[in-house]
């Protein structure tokens, strides 16, 4: 099963038989069976056929809208599943409530710990850099996390260990010709701070894919407050994935030496970066490879992908709201 | 759904008449992947295998067309040894 994602500007989605047909200046550039699809992301212009929209909502496949730069514009996807209790204990939890604490407490934990993961091994590999002073205000943010109950000094400790990670981001890159300085959205104006923008919107596609598999509400999150059509739980949930899934594809594509400022151009006016067709679909291709990567999973026991570990984090998140399980663990990799 | 989960079959074909065929290959193209004229490759649950089973059966004249369904298991699926000709497709990513 896998993403089929659209980039071909002015391209018609349309529909024969039972695939997906993908046609530009009136050839077929693809065509793949419906039953291999598991998600459609289109970036910047598409027709889409009617047909085409009600066959994918038919088959509960998720039709996501990104600008050609990555910005997230919205989603078509099917009814929500009929598990109300899901939806109940995910609502009763809402607030300042025990639970809610728990999980953010947990969705923190999770995405600084995978930080200081990442800067203790690059601290590891190369003695010529120091990274002390940042891992140890990283550490600094994590070890009160569990006796923090207020939601919101949880907010300040996550931002505080972020600060820190962001601070020597630089340091991980290995290649003279990309520099990070700090980290900039809406828009991103250095390749760098482009990557992760792209990344994290592809990765909302798919946490938010999974939690509506569950049966979440995605728009009740409990780390991020509420906002009208801001998907709060899927960005809950892609916290602790980040650094795992965005940062670690991000780092190895600049670091291997896989795009160059070649790939990136400049918009005039308002200084946005973004990347050339060509060099979008090599991080395209990179971060699926990333999705479907192998790895064992610390409280499953077995092997899972990412893409399926974005799943069992939902259900691991679902299972506690509703008090079948006494904690959240967020998926911390060694 | 898992990949070991699904039933691998080969399938191939036999009908004289060019219409009926190409519809069949039509179809076909929806299930799995094309790999030489009148062969297909499939990975189908059991209720994808169900659907196109019951689509082909009835279109075909039984009398006339033949279609063949081969199962393979897993292991064996994956040793299938290929010279030139179509390799298996990536379908973890599709582009356009």
């Amino acid at each position: 099963m896998g993403t089929v994602y659209i980039s071909q500007e002015d391209a018609f989605i349309g529909k024969i038989d039972e695939r997906l047909s993908v046609k530009f200046d009136k050839k077929i550039i693809l065509d793949v069976p419906l039953i291999k699809i598991e998600g459609v992301v289109v970036l910047g212009r598409a027709t889409v056929s009617p047909a085409v929209i009600s066959e994918l909502l038919e088959r509960s496949i998720p039709l996501t809208f990104l600008t050609e730069n990555g910005r997230y514009l919205g989603r078509i996807e099917p009814e929500v599943t009929k598990n109300i209790f899901v939806r109940k204990a995910q609502w009763q939890a809402a607030g300042e409530s025990p639970q809610a604490i728990h999980v953010v407490q947990g969705f923190v934990r999770g995405k600084l710990k995978n930080y200081r993961q990442i800067l203790t091994r690059r601290q590891r590999e190369s003695s010529d850099i120091d990274l002390s002073k940042k891992i140890t205000q990283l550490e600094q943010a994590i070890a009160p996390i569990d006796t923090t109950h207020n939601i919101n000094s949880l907010r300040g400790l996550e931002g505080a260990g972020s600060a820190a990670y962001f601070g020597c981001f630089n340091q991980l890159i290995r290649n003279a010709e990309f520099q990070f300085s700090h980290r900039l959205r809406r828009p991103p104006t250095d390749p760098v701070n482009s990557l992760l923008s792209f990344g994290y919107s592809l990765l909302r596609h798919d946490v938010q894919g999974a939690i509506n598999i569950v049966g979440f509400d995605p728009y009740l999150g409990y780390l991020h407050c509420d906002r009208y059509g801001r998907p709060s739980l899927a960005l809950d949930l892609m916290e602790e994935f980040r650094p795992l899934v965005v940062d670690a594809v991000v780092l190895s594509t600049l670091n291997k030496q896989l795009l160059t400022p070649a790939d990136f151009i400049t918009e005039p006016l308002s200084g946005a970066v973004s990347l050339t067709p060509e060099g979008r679909k090599t991080f395209l291709r990179l971060y699926a490879q990333k999705k479907q990567s192998e790895f064992k999973h610390p409280v499953m026991g077995r092997k899972c992908t990412y893409q399926e570990a974005f799943e069992l984090q939902a259900r691991l998140l679902a299972k506690y709201l509703m008090g079948e399980t006494e904690k959240y663990p967020p998926l911390v990799l060694k | 759904m898992k990949d070991e989960l699904k039933k691998k079959v080969i399938v191939s074909y036999d009908v004289p008449e060019d219409k009926r065929r190409t519809k069949i290959h039509k179809i076909l193209k929806s299930y799995g992947q094309w790999v030489q004229y009148s062969v297909f490759e499939c990975q189908l649950t059991e209720t994808q295998y169900a659907k196109l089973r019951s689509r082909l059966h009835k279109l075909i004249k039984p009398d006339t067309d033949s279609i063949r369904f081969y199962f393979l298991c897993a292991c064996c699926f994956d040793k299938i040894e290929r010279i030139g000709g179509e390799q298996p497709r990536d379908e973890s990513i599709f582009f356009a």
